[in-house]
């Protein structure tokens, strides 16, 4: 007899939300984590997998503003909320400050730790523009790096608080 | 020449891509119809197989093909090692992709399911069942090398894998001799370098052809493909190896895995394309670095070290297809690192136990001899109440010794490593800390300083072995003066690529932007090497720079005739012509490429068409003859750097923290000052995420405790104290712009440092902790022993 796993879990169900502002509607397992489904459905591959249990910050992604770790959270849990990817910050003519600092600094190497690096840092700068070099090491600390030994990466964040301060300003 | 790149901070290749999620890991790519595999792996960590059961996970819908070890061996031959142990003297064995009769270590494949996505291959390779009659398994390698041990590998006679005896000089008399003899008991633990992105393999058949590509998280590309298609009983032009861009590797993508062999035999099976993304808990079981020695140093009364005796044993797990067990071949053969010790004894005793096999691990081994070296020089410091400064200066080797033939064999090529300690000492305020230090200690602060030193061997060669200590790379500039270069390195993510673009770009006049590298596919790059032991600018960068000089020849001879003046008055930068005959006068580099391609039967006739070329770099002072002591040199270049750090211990719980590092490196001449910065920060986190918290731990059964990153803690930002960075370059005299290697050097060294520096702040409680790492609860365990110690004498 056939056991089939379509069978030991519940239907599936629609999943509605916004991705990099575009639109999205998909039938998902209801077991899909959201990094899953933005990789695999998605296929925007810049969030990466790095341990799948929330510890590394490679998979990290924002909901409705906030960074979370994809990798733990369902996809069936961010129903009409808002997702941004790293592919949503900024591309290679219209780079993000943060993105810009961070190729500036050198602040990433292999830069698998990259895309989760560069929205936490969004995130921190969001909410304190102008932070001491421990505050950038304390919100950091979610992302783990193999390769910079994070010394790149904090003097990127400090670029980068720059940059997003004098961007804000033109924009004003 | 003018260099408009080298030397400075270029900006990495394709940056942008890198931080808009627009560059390509191996596990992006995605194919039609994509299978996905799933092992299952040993429980325990010696056992008799009795039986595989796969018919549960056969009967799983969506399942397309469950596999055990009788029917893998079936269809894949042993895989060859990427260095048998046979060709050092050691014994050999036959890896098997899946285990055959018998496991080895707890987590070892035993058999795989492919399924048509993942969750379903997960659940059907719960539905294997697997019957086990469990065996004793021996763990310790002081527990292996007894006679009466069970043995990891039942036809062995004894759990050694090989037994190496280093060194020179008359070491018995050294100690006859000595003042002083000093002995040090070091055991470093088990660790994993552990890259942020996992290993992957996604094989692809192609039908039509009977070949397949292999989409690999591999630094080696080309021998990877040598032992794939020997294992898979296949020709070797069968098979395209491409490797993405890298999510970090330090070692662990160095090839021998089983896995690796196994997921393409999976894509010729089911003729699809067959994918495996390795789990952080699978990543955890491969080790590294795990070695207990014993360090005796013979000393003068004037702290002259007359001779090292270190007789070790590494556990290097069970037999395994990567490089790793090489590591501890490495930590004997770099011994006396920067000491100027003719006498010297070292016998490496490299011991297989039921853990899993080691992969390689940044620092190879090299590590390991910082530590030994260091710790030891430390402890007779403290022994014979001398300067650890002052006692490392009295044994240096001196700068105008080089080249200097070591006890070993191995031939350094320039250093000045007291310049490079007294820069160190500068940067950090040694003796400014020490001025503060016994106040700090009033105010009940336990602070403490350490220095250590680290000499690495880069850029290795070992004969009879698809390590090699050349590499070979294609320029080509195309009719519009684009220039791509295929090169046989690979970049792991430390900016190789980048520093190769700059190179070239200098070499031929050109602007960076033109540059393309590519690098680690098989089908278009020349037969290569890829990276390893910090070689990949040494040759990589020298074999472009070599291609891109023959091309820029053919372009002055062409400028010379368009222009009409002497071909020695040609100059070529940013892409513009000119010539010293005429101010005037310029043209464009387009214009030349242009013209060597459609005018080659009137004014191009001169050059022979197109503009390309092949060069490998093969640098010297590499000597595979074994001279009269019959000992060779494999490494042609000797990177250095001291390190210092000052950290405070809370005495309460045994925490450590650190709070300043100072490191100053001789890479030789530097390509990219801020990618090689990188590369030096890298390292220290390396060192000193290994000493204060990295660490695998396995049951007494063996089984692994160690299974995600809240066990296994590395580094976090907060945790990694400022560094301050100097320079105090040497340059090489044979490598190609006297480049020496950077990024594997700073592991051992900061390592050193940061338990040197523990033992210093814990000197006035008589604490001293030599068995690593320096964890809170070991540091803790260590200051509750001496208090109850000291309680116990004063009462």
């Amino acid at each position: 007899m056939a056991v089939d796993m379509q069978e030991l879990v519940e239907d599936s169900v629609l999943l509605q939300c916004r991705v990099n502002e575009t639109p999205c509607e998909e039938f998902i397992h209801p077991t899909t984590s959201l990094l899953d489904f933005l990789r695999e459905n998605l296929l925007l591959t810049g969030t990466h997998m790095g341990c799948m249990t929330g510890h590394c910050g490679a998979c990290t992604v924002m909901v409705d503003g906030s960074i979370v770790k994809s990798c733990i959270t369902l996809a069936a849990s961010v129903q009409r909320k808002k997702i941004s990817t790293i592919e949503g910050l900024g591309e290679k003519e219209s780079l993000h400050p943060v993105q810009a600092a961070f190729c500036e600094e050198s602040g990433f190497q292999c830069a698998y730790c990259a895309p989760g690096m560069l929205l936490s840092t969004v995130e921190l700068l969001n909410e304190t523009p102008d932070p001491s070099d421990a505050e950038i090491r304390s919100a950091l600390s979610g992302n783990l790096c193999r390769c910079t030994g994070y010394q790149s990466i904090v003097r990127a964040v400090r670029t980068a608080a720059k940059l997003y301060t004098a961007d804000k300003e033109t924009q004003e | 020449m003018t260099k408009q790149y080298v030397g400075n901070s270029t900006s990495t290749l394709d940056h942008a891509a890198f931080v808009s999620g627009r560059s390509t890991y191996t596990a992006d790519h995605i194919f039609p119809n994509q299978l996905h595999a799933h092992f299952v792996r040993s429980t325990h960590a010696a056992a008799k197989i009795k039986r595989v059961d796969l018919s549960g996970a056969e009967r799983v819908s969506g399942v397309v093909l469950a596999m055990d070890g009788m029917q893998a061996a079936e269809h894949l031959d042993p895989i060859p090692h990427f260095v048998d142990p046979i060709v050092f003297g050691g014994k050999t064995t036959n890896l098997r992709c899946l285990a055959l009769g018998q496991v080895s270590y707890f987590g070892e494949p035993v058999a795989v399911v492919v399924a048509k996505d993942k969750k379903t291959a997960l659940y059907a390779a719960s539905r294997v069942n697997v019957e086990y009659e469990p065996t004793q398994a021996v763990l310790d390698a002081s527990d292996a090398i007894d006679s009466n041990a069970p043995r990891v590998v039942p036809e062995w006679a004894d759990n050694m894998l090989m037994q190496v005896p280093f060194g020179g000089g008359d070491c018995a008399a050294a100690f006859e001799a000595a003042d002083h003899i000093v002995k040090t008991k070091l055991k470093v633990h088990r660790q994993s370098v552990q890259p942020i992105e996992t290993r992957s393999y996604n094989a692809v058949w192609d039908h039509r052809e009977s070949a397949i590509t292999l989409y690999a998280t591999a630094q080696n590309p080309h021998p990877l493909r040598y032992v794939l298609t020997n294992a898979l009983r296949m020709p070797e032009n069968k098979m395209r190896i491409v490797t993405s861009a890298s999510g970090g590797a330090f070692g662990l993508k160095m090839h021998g895995h089983p896995e690796e062999a196994l997921i393409c035999l999976l894509a010729k099976l089911t003729k699809q394309a067959v994918k495996w993304i390795e789990n952080r808990e699978e990543c955890l079981l491969t080790g590294g670095r795990e070695q207990e020695h014993e360090v005796d140093f013979a000393i003068n009364a004037d702290g002259r070290i007359l001779g090292i005796r270190d007789h070790f044993l590494a556990n290097v797990g069970a037999p395994g297809g990567t490089p790793g067990w090489g590591m501890a071949f490495l930590t004997g053969l770099s011994m006396p690192g920067p000491y100027d010790v003719a006498d010297l004894d070292v016998l490496a005793n490299i011991v297989v136990t039921n853990k899993a096999p080691w992969s390689s691990c940044r620092g190879y081994g090299k590590e390991v001899t910082a530590l030994a070296l260091e710790l030891g020089i430390d402890k007779a410091a403290r022994e014979l109440n001398m300067d650890p400064v002052q006692l490392r200066y009295k044994n240096f080797i001196k700068s105008d010794a080089f080249p200097k033939k070591s006890a070993t064999g191995l031939i350094y090529d320039s250093g000045d490593y007291q310049g490079v300690m007294e820069k160190t000492l500068q940067l950090i305020d040694y003796d400014g800390f020490r001025d503060q230090q016994d106040a700090l200690r009033e105010e009940g602060t336990y602070a403490g300083i350490g220095v250590a030193y680290e000499l690495t061997p880069e850029g290795g060669a070992l004969p009879g072995t698809l390590v090699a200590g050349y590499d070979t790379s294609t320029v080509k500039v195309d009719p519009s003066g684009f220039v791509t270069v295929l090169t046989g390195v690979t970049d792991p993510g430390g900016g190789n690529r980048t520093g190769i673009g700059q190179i070239v770009a200098d070499e031929l006049g050109v602007e960076f932007e033109k540059i393309r590298v590519v690098q680690g596919d098989t089908q278009s790059c020349p037969y290569g090497f890829g990276n390893y032991s910090g070689r990949s600018t040494i040759v990589g960068g020298g074999s472009a720079a070599l291609a891109a000089q023959d091309i820029k020849l053919k372009i002055i001879t062409l400028a010379a005739v368009m222009m009409e003046v002497p071909e020695e008055t040609i100059e070529i930068a940013g892409g513009i012509i000119s010539t010293s005959a005429d101010a005037g006068s310029q043209m464009s580099f387009v214009e030349v490429c242009y013209a060597a391609y459609t005018r080659n039967y009137d004014i191009a006739a001169c050059i022979e068409p197109p503009l390309e070329s092949t060069r490998t770099f093969k640098p010297g002072l590499i000597s595979h003859t074994p001279d009269e002591e019959g000992k060779i040199n494999p490494y042609p270049s000797y990177s250095n750097a001291a390190y210092a750090v000052v950290c405070e211990v809370d005495i309460e719980t045994g925490k450590v923290s650190l709070k300043k590092f100072a490191v100053v490196h001789d890479c030789g001449k530097t390509i990219n000052p801020i990618l090689v910065e990188g590369q030096a920060c890298g390292a220290v986190a390396f060192g000193i995420g290994g000493m204060l918290g990295e660490e695998i731990l396995v049951d007494e059964s063996g089984r692994q405790l160690t299974t995600d990153l809240v066990d296994y803690t590395m580094p976090r930002a907060a945790d990694v104290p400022p560094i301050a960075l100097g320079h105090h370059d040497t340059p090489n005299p044979i490598t190609f712009m006297g480049l020496k290697g950077a990024g594997e050097a700073g592991v051992g060294g900061s390592a050193a440092a940061v338990v040197n520096a523990v033992n210093d702040a814990l000197k006035c409680l008589n604490v001293e902790v030599l068995e690593l790492p320096v964890s809170a609860p070991i540091v803790w365990k260590a200051i509750q022993a001496a208090s109850l110690g000291s309680t116990e004498t004063e009462s």
